[in-house]
């Protein structure tokens, strides 16, 4: 198996997104990998206040320091598309992430499934491992 | 003649202050009201599309879950997309009113087609809603085109690329897929090394162009790369996915496109048809009132040679150099694809 070196978070600001980026931050340390927070930008947000996304942004800053990762070691990246799309792309360039975590649940849902639309929909089509954080875990 | 199917305000499938909301079909209406047609004005009302015609472009998974997650109240599909209870009856309304200008023209063998009625369709995946989208409308005609043996031509001038109307068609040799859309901007896709799948190698062309693009670099755009592939692909119908957030003054996006760039675009696209009675236009986005008012009349004004003062059309915008480069990147994508052809039949 090919070492980990980047790991790509999907981040919306919901709380099970910030149990997936404590979690990956965590595991980013352990591996001494690279870490992308990776939010999509919906064709709402092109007309929404964008201090939105830049308090999201601060968000993940905050759970950084807080996990005490370097921060030379991550990176924000917004990239245009649904949340599914874009994690989906996030093994090519310019992300190229080895591992893609998510929560269980974001913004949005499948009546009927036991994950959110945006995890359900990874675990079909992934070309790379996911880890699916569940509700509330970020150990 | 115009042929409007609808208007279907789809008002059940409505969330208080979102952009694609059902004031869009009255603007739309008072735009065609303005073009004063009188009797060259006829109005069709379809019946919802039934499962048979859906399942040609989605899976019955999804359209199972659709219709239980709209019964149990709706919610939010994704940040951008929602249902509500009426919206399943509100997506099938508007995914049939297609099939019923397809209807009246063939009867009539003559006019314009085009379907005013929400929600929008271009973004809906073959299994998943998103971009405010639930039932792609414009796939479900081609497909139903398809099925009588016909080759259809679907140009996209929505601003956003057409991401769900591509993956539905992708592998479909007898539906040939142009976009012209803001790249980068949602839903992401669009390139144009995206050319299609293995039985439709060439039929997907995307023309993406950068914010402040204008009219002519629009127009250059199919001139120089889609044109050919349309001759070549010869279709017996046209269906556009009429989207008018292109125009510069939509909150969407970018483009700096005027309603008299629409009409122009018009003029250009009817030539791609065989004949009268062969082009219907679906409405997709627009979320300026006022422009998609006028855009809605200058487009369906030129179709018509009805009397109407649009804007001007724009020029000397930026662009010219990524339509160079999509030209570059699809002719290296069709080389590549050339030395993988796969004979018909092949289990690959």
């Amino acid at each position: 198996m090919a070492p980990i070196q980047t790991i790509a978070v999907g981040f919306d600001g919901s709380p099970d997104a910030q149990a997936a980026v404590r979690w990956a931050l965590q595991l980013t340390n352990q591996l001494g990998a690279k870490l992308v927070f990776v939010h999509a930008a919906g064709l709402l947000e092109h007309i929404e206040d964008p201090q939105a996304v830049l308090d999201l942004e601060e968000t993940v800053w905050v759970l950084t320091s807080d996990a005490g990762l370097d921060p030379t070691r991550a990176r924000w990246h917004v990239s245009d598309g649904d949340p599914c799309s874009v994690l989906l792309r996030a093994a090519d360039p310019p992300i190229s992430a080895d591992l893609v975590v998510v929560g269980s649940r974001g913004q949005g849902a499948r009546v009927g499934l036991p994950l959110g639309s945006t995890s359900h929909e990874l675990a079909e089509h992934a070309t790379i491992p996911i880890v699916i954080v569940p509700r509330g875990n970020a150990r | 003649m115009l042929i409007v199917s609808g208007p279907i305000d789809g008002s059940d499938h409505h969330r208080v202050g979102h952009p694609e909301r059902p004031t869009r079909i009255d603007a739309v209406m008072v735009g065609i009201d303005n073009l004063h047609l009188g009797s060259d004005l006829q109005v069709v009302r379809g019946q919802p599309a039934d499962r048979a015609q859906l399942t040609r472009v989605h899976s019955t998974s999804y359209l199972d879950e659709l219709a239980a997650f709209c019964q149990e109240g709706g919610g939010d599909l994704d940040p951008d997309t929602y249902a509500t209870i009426d919206s399943w009856s509100a997506a099938r309304l508007a995914a049939g009113a297609g099939l019923a200008a397809i209807d009246a023209l063939r009867r009539q063998n003559d006019g314009v087609g085009f379907v005013a009625a929400r929600p929008p369709g271009h973004h809906a995946l073959r299994d998943r809603a998103m971009g405010f989208c639930l039932l792609n409308n414009v796939a479900v005609a081609a497909a139903a085109l398809v099925a009588d043996g016909e080759r259809v031509l679907i140009v996209d001038w929505d601003v956003h690329h057409g991401n769900g109307t591509q993956e539905i068609f992708w592998n479909d040799p007898d539906v040939l897929y142009v976009s012209t859309h803001q790249w980068p901007l949602y839903p992401g896709s669009g390139t144009a090394r995206e050319i299609g799948g293995t039985h439709a190698m060439g039929q997907t062309v995307n023309l993406p162009l950068p914010p402040g693009a204008t009219g002519d670099v629009v127009r250059r755009a199919i001139d120089e790369v889609a044109l050919p592939v349309i001759d070549s692909f010869a279709p017996t119908w046209v269906l556009v996915s009429a989207g008018f957030d292109a125009h510069r003054a939509d909150p969407m996006a970018d483009l700096a496109l005027s309603s008299g760039d629409f009409a122009d675009l018009a003029r250009v696209v009817a030539g791609f048809a065989p004949g009268p009675g062969r082009i219907v236009l679906f409405l997709e986005g627009g979320y300026d009132l006022m422009a998609l008012q006028t855009s809605v009349a200058a487009t369906l004004g030129a179709l018509l040679g009805a009397s109407y003062e649009a804007e001007d059309p724009t020029s000397g915008g930026v662009g010219t150099e990524m339509v160079n480069q999509a030209k570059a990147e699809r002719a290296t994508a069709v080389r590549g694809a050339g030395d993988l052809v796969v004979p018909p039949g092949s289990l690959l």
